[in-house]
């Protein structure tokens, strides 16, 4: 009973964890069409924004060591700086192509981003400690530990998702940007501007993935400079399977591959937890051939005939 | 002005931009072969290698305007499955001791190892294809990634049939330039006549109104279904080239970063254009090597480890945002003579 | 003249959508564009917009160039766009899609009165207020973007074929709002639409559009007996032919 009621923490964990991620691709899928490739490259960078650049393979600490809500707070800046900076001078550009087109270019700009790091950074894994405190267990009850980091995961994704359903419903600008999201083209020609939107849909994908770097780099401890691709490839899935263009689709997905994945390394036989990654693939796979369209519907996934 | 009016010079015409893509590449075998340097024949294999996978990459994506970040894995799927043919005959036990006995204990020919190679690839394809293309465009491409991602991951930890994480060492190094340029030759031949048959235009009217299409009774699911499995048959095969080429193998070779570059030389050519894809691989080959070089350091000027990918990723965000249809602008070579027969003939007849 | 197209150029790629078309509008006028399928009169309204950019010829609003304007500009300007096919925010409520324009005013207490306005004129929205838009019927859904685009305080309003998908009873009160609305308001219309006969009934003044280029022009007045029209929209020179062709 103790060890189910870990796996169910651990697993809202997961999904917590990739539901934040698959809100930050839908963000901008939402309102620009746009699939993100390096939206995993985002958050790596924010990990390896906590240390001095270096080759070596135990990181100095920089702007890991300041206070903590310091540490925060300029970790986010400097992603949401980067994600406004991929906007302006990468993604505005090529606005006008198809989706195809803009996939490459984040998957291209994401590739430049991971081998910019190897170039600054070397390419060895490092080890960083950061937020220690957090690693470490607490006790629920007789028998049941969990790791603080964990509960830490699941309230600040909550905290958030309340944030944004607040912000999207009772702001001027969140109304202006579901506007946006749906129809842009009739937004616009209703005065909203255009630039504004998807600035602002830059910044809250930038936020999101600012904190989800030190959410990742806390649990982990380790910085890779490839470390971003498996975990943007589980948001994609999770947007894909929840349904593309919806953000509750996207939470949706991302508690389902999350709690497939904990749910998998629980009851797989040993020689296969290697090969649990495949498997939740091909749970999706299964789901997608059921219904391709993903689990929650909406306007943009329906053929426009 | 050189009319197309006679059976031979109109079967010229028709395959005139595959005519000239294999006899520019063969001129450049016949330099390379002649001057006897060893480096550069070694690049000119690589391109070549290379050509045959971009000229799959077209042959899907051009066609069918699904960009597929997947098909790595089936260059790494017959690359490996060439290894298990044809490598190390004495050592084969020690790097892939989960190989069956047939394997182990028998060798072939490389050009039957690659062909089977091939044909394996095809084949996974065809499975993965069925969940994939079912999938919408975008969706589709993400399918793609993720199934690169499992294969490199499943390969990865397969270490009694790949050598997981290390190397499979002792392949025979078959691949010359002149073996090279005949594979590639066929990539191109194979790719030019898919696109000119009607499978290539049943797909390429999906790829431009998915919907008229199929109200037009076309089978998109199939037509995409048929150019991934024919594409990863041909990539499947520039893996197997690609072990012989270098000798050994290491699934680490078949993952981002190879995926990044042929991706890349597709794009920078021009997506929809065979001749965009060797453009692209000609170019980009010769940036990489150049900047590659300037990593080594030439006369006292260094540049950091990885500016050559960086300097590729550069020059492809470059072309996305300011020449999208790449350096051929998706047109092919076209025949520089007077155009058609048929209406000079019938405007002769008409005075 | 309040808004002034002049002999606009439209490319689509390299397709020419529209050839050397002129519009005028005059303050309080209502003037209707009517032609076939595929005429170009959606073109015509999306160059007006800002959404498409002429390659040659000026649009001209209350003396200012537009033409190569934002589309979020030429509302700020003071032209609000009904677009073919309704176009209401689904995942938005009624009050939230007809909020959206105001975003471009500043007179808090303007737009709440214009606002309580608006639910005078179409009383059904209020009823509806919170439920979401997508769910209205295609008449209401009719209403509540003209309310939209209202709020928005337009000098000019451009609707596109307010007459599509609607049955005709609903069609003749979307109407007669719209009269009221320039009657009352001194509110400017531009309409495109594909009956003429309901054109020749509202309108002040005419124009017919045919693959591209601006066939007729006139008063209403002169052109009521249809005749002249119904050559300009089909092509005919022959009346007896184009009588034959008459679906109205």
């Amino acid at each position: 009973m103790d060890y189910i009621i870990q796996t169910v923490i651990s697993a809202l964990s997961f999904g917590s964890f990739y539901a934040l991620g698959a809100l930050g691709i839908g963000l901008l899928f939402s309102v620009l069409r746009l699939i993100n490739f390096a939206h995993g490259d985002f958050i790596t960078v924010g990990g390896f924004a906590l240390i001095v650049p270096s080759s070596a393979v135990v990181a100095t600490v920089a702007i890991g060591g300041f206070h903590p809500v310091f540490t925060i707070l300029c970790i986010v800046a400097i992603v949401v700086a980067l994600a406004l900076f991929s906007y302006f001078f990468v993604f505005q550009h090529s606005q006008t192509s198809s989706p195809a087109t803009m996939m490459i270019v984040s998957f291209a700009l994401g590739y430049t981003l991971q081998n910019a790091i190897v170039m600054i950074y070397g390419g060895r894994p490092k080890a960083v400690n950061v937020f220690p405190a957090l690693t470490g267990q607490v006790q629920l009850s007789d028998g049941i530990s969990v790791q603080i980091l964990q509960l830490v995961i699941i309230a600040v994704t909550w905290i958030l998702l309340i944030s944004l359903v607040l912000f999207l419903k009772r702001t001027k600008v969140g109304v202006q940007m579901r506007a946006a999201a749906e129809d842009f083209r009739m937004a616009r020609m209703l005065g909203v501007n255009g630039k504004r939107v998807i600035a602002l849909a830059f910044i809250l994908s930038g936020g999101l993935a600012g904190i989800m770097s030190l959410l990742f780099v806390t649990q982990t401890g380790v910085l890779t400079f490839r470390m971003g691709v498996p975990i943007m490839l589980f948001f994609f899935i999770a947007t894909v399977i929840g349904g593309m263009g919806s953000l509750v689709g996207a939470v949706v997905g991302g508690y389902a591959v999350g709690i497939v994945s904990v749910v998998l390394s629980a009851t797989l036989p040993e020689e296969l937890r290697g090969f649990r990654d495949a498997c939740v693939f091909l749970f999706v796979i299964i789901i997608l051939l059921a219904r391709p369209q993903g689990i929650v519907l909406t306007k943009a996934a329906k053929e426009r005939v | 002005m050189i009319e197309a009016n006679t059976p031979l010079l109109r079967l010229i015409r028709y395959f005139w931009p595959l005519v000239v893509l294999c006899v520019g590449l063969l001129i450049v075998v016949v330099i390379v072969d002649a001057s006897g340097d060893i480096i550069l024949a070694q690049t000119l294999v690589e391109g070549l290698v290379r050509i045959v996978i971009v000229a799959a990459l077209y042959l899907f994506i051009g066609n069918s305007g699904i960009i597929s970040f997947g098909h790595i894995g089936f260059v790494m799927v017959g690359a490996y499955a060439t290894a298990w043919q044809t490598c190390c005959p004495y050592t084969r036990e020690m790097f892939m001791p989960g190989l069956p006995t047939y394997l182990l204990n028998n060798s072939h020919h490389f050009i039957l190892a690659i062909f089977l190679g091939g044909l394996l690839a095809a084949l996974v394809a065809l499975i993965s294809g069925i969940a994939i293309m079912r999938m919408s465009g975008i969706a589709a491409s993400i399918g793609t990634f993720a199934f690169m991602m499992v294969l490199y991951s499943a390969y990865l930890r397969w270490s009694t049939w790949t050598s997981g994480a290390s190397s499979v060492i002792g392949l025979p190094t078959t691949t010359t330039p002149w073996v090279g340029y005949v594979y590639a030759v066929i990539a191109l031949a194979g790719a030019f006549l898919y696109s000119r048959s009607k499978f290539g235009l049943a797909l390429r009217s999906s790829r431009d109104d998915e919907v008229a299409a199929k109200a037009a009774g076309v089978n998109v699911f199939g037509q995409r279904l048929l150019a991934f499995v024919v594409s990863a048959f041909f990539c499947g095969m520039a893996g197997g080239l690609f072990g012989h080429f270098l000798g050994m193998l290491t699934v680490d070779s078949f993952y981002l970063g190879m995926t990044f570059i042929t991706l890349s030389m597709l794009v920078v050519g021009g997506m929809q254009s065979l001749s965009g894809a060797v453009v692209g691989v000609v170019i980009l080959s010769i940036v990489i090597d150049v900047l590659r070089r300037l990593e080594s350091g030439i006369g006292g000027v260094t540049i950091p480890t990885s500016s050559a990918e960086v300097g590729v990723g550069l020059i492809l965000l470059i072309i996305l945002i300011f020449r999208r249809t790449g350096i051929t602008g998706n047109q092919e070579i076209y025949w520089p003579f007077k155009a058609d027969i048929s209406a000079s003939a019938a405007m002769k007849r008409q005075s | 003249m309040l808004l002034n197209v002049e002999n606009i150029t439209v490319h689509y790629s390299r397709l020419p959508a529209l050839r050397d078309v002129s519009v005028s509008v005059d303050e309080g006028e209502i003037v209707c564009v009517v032609g076939p399928n595929g005429a170009g009169k959606s073109t015509t309204l999306l160059a007006i917009s800002g959404v498409l950019n002429p390659t040659s010829g000026d649009i001209t609003f209350d003396g200012k160039k537009i033409n190569g304007m934002a589309p979020e500009m030429v509302a700020r300007a003071g032209i609000s766009q009904v677009p073919e096919g309704r176009h209401v925010f689904t995942t938005l409520n009624v009050e939230e899609n007809l909020r959206i324009g105001t975003s471009i005013r500043s007179d808090r207490s303007e737009i709440e009165k214009d606002f309580k306005h608006v639910l005078e004129i179409f009383p059904v929205l209020a009823e509806r207020r919170r439920q979401a838009a997508g769910k209205l019927s295609g008449g209401e859904q009719q209403m509540l973007v003209i309310g939209r685009a209202l709020l928005t305080n337009p000098r000019i309003m451009t609707i596109d074929e307010p007459s599509l998908g609607l049955a005709p009873n609903l069609v003749d009160r979307v109407y007669e709002t719209l009269i009221d609305l320039r009657n009352d308001r001194g509110l400017t219309l531009l309409i495109v639409e594909q009956s003429s006969e309901r054109a020749l009934k509202v309108a002040d003044r005419l124009y017919v559009l045919r693959s591209g280029q601006m066939q007729l022009e006139g008063n209403a007045a002169d052109l009521q007996d249809g005749v002249k029209v119904r050559q300009a929209y089909f092509g005919f020179e022959d009346d007896a032919a184009a009588e034959d062709e008459a679906v109205f």
